[in-house]
């Protein structure tokens, strides 16, 4: 439990030796005690915080980077960023979240942090749904113990996935995914009349599979 | 017919797939579903009928409605707005076009003359009058919605630009103030307001329309 929820756009991050936070550059609100901030080279997961060279390179390539800092020493941080309402999701270990770079507002440095071509996951379709959701081809994978601080408009609200319950969820809403889940890229001819703000194509994402998929109240992206 | 909030932004029905549990609901505010749940346009008039869809073409209080059905739940939201939830038993709901989320089926759309100095404020000469018995859920931008009451002796003067809607039996005019321009501090436009009389409750929303 590395963050507590101040306000629902506020959390405060508690910061010890051996239990840093990274946090997107310009988060930091306010901080208490001896907390020296650095910047963490090649954005999440690069330096001495896992992922290595490769992932920092293919970051560089692919634009899945948002310059991260990192908080050391002892004190307690403020994180909020540009009004967005925060979501707190902790991690157990079992299973990793998937979220968009530019979606993470803090975690825990414990984690380990890699970015993921969409292709690695379901082949071409992997990429097709980043490219045609807008999501971009890369997303970036936290595992390990940890608590996330996740970014959204108008908060979240995490929805169950099992073997029998699948979640037809709005490109537009989608903010992460807990677990072992298949995210495919659906078209529908009746869709056009529930989705998307006028002309915007036809698309949903079918999500499947075991886990948990935290959807936005809103339709805007950050 | 089941109504609850997800969170106080976002409206979950669930639908058990008999024609009741079918809900109206603003294009493009689902965010998430699960289950059998078909989405169909609902028309022109919102559902509202062939003379709906007229007045509405005529007038311009567009209301964006599709027939959303099944089994299964479904979550809708809209640009992060509070959702407040009102049940109708006869009486009349008065509510901007575009405040509306969702109304349950059995209740009737029809499009109103709610006075002249309307193409003023921007918002039209007209507003969506909701007739009937059932549910309707009203999106709040800014924050959760006031509800101020009407009562005859105190009518009420709001903001055109925070006006989500009306309900009961409230007359609606609009008031030219000089020095309500001041007060506003918004848009170099004239300077309008709504006036309330009679005996029911406006709901404001803390955000202005742009």
């Amino acid at each position: 439990m590395t963050f507590t929820t101040v306000t629902s756009k506020v959390v405060l991050a508690q910061v010890a030796p051996g239990r840093e936070v990274l946090a997107r550059r310009g988060a930091m609100l306010a901080v208490t005690g001896r907390v020296t901030f650095s910047p963490v080279a090649g954005g999440p997961g690069g330096g001495a915080y896992g992922g290595g060279l490769a992932a920092s390179l293919a970051r560089g390539v692919q634009g899945e980077a948002v310059a991260l800092m990192v908080a050391e020493g002892s004190g307690a941080v403020h994180y909020g960023f540009h009004g967005h309402h925060v979501t707190v999701i902790e991690l157990d270990g079992s299973r990793p979240l998937s979220v968009e770079a530019d979606r993470l507002l803090a975690h825990d440095a414990s984690l380990s942090s890699s970015v993921v071509f969409l292709g690695q996951q379901g082949g071409l379709r992997g990429a097709v749904r980043g490219a045609v959701t807008g999501q971009g081809m890369f997303t970036t994978q936290l595992s390990g113990r940890g608590s996330v601080a996740v970014l959204s408009h108008g908060g979240t609200f995490a929805l169950p996935v099992s073997g029998g319950r699948q979640v037809v969820v709005d490109p537009q809403a989608y903010v992460a995914h807990e677990g072992d889940l298949r995210v495919d890229v659906a078209a529908a001819v009746s869709w056009r009349d529930a989705v998307g703000r006028g002309s915007g194509e036809a698309v949903q994402l079918r999500v499947s599979g075991e886990g948990t998929v935290h959807v936005q109240a809103s339709e805007e992206k950050l | 017919m089941s109504w609850r909030l997800g969170t106080p932004r976002v409206l979950v029905v669930d639908l058990d797939g008999s024609a009741a549990s079918a809900v109206r609901a603003r294009t493009g505010s689902m965010v998430a579903y699960e289950g059998e749940v078909t989405f169909k346009h609902a028309g022109s008039g919102g559902g509202g009928g062939l003379r709906a869809a007229f007045k509405q073409r005529l007038t311009g209080e567009s209301l964006p409605l599709v027939e959303v059905s099944g089994r299964g739940s479904v979550h809708f939201a809209v640009d992060a707005g509070n959702v407040l939830l009102l049940d109708l038993a006869g009486q009349v709901l008065k509510a901007e076009s575009e405040s509306l989320l969702c109304l349950s089926e059995g209740l009737r759309t029809d499009v109103v003359f709610s006075g002249l100095q309307g193409a003023s404020s921007g918002q039209g000469l007209f507003t969506t009058s909701v007739t009937g018995h059932g549910r309707v859920a009203l999106i709040s931008m800014g924050g959760p919605p006031i509800a101020l009451r009407v009562a005859p002796g105190t009518p009420l003067v709001v903001d055109p630009d925070a006006y989500v809607g009306a309900l009961g039996d409230v007359r609606q005019s609009f008031v030219t103030d000089v020095s309500w321009r001041n007060l506003l501090g918004e848009s170099s436009g004239e300077a309008f307001s709504l006036r309330f009389e009679g005996q029911g409750t406006v709901f404001i929303q803390p955000e202005e329309r742009r």
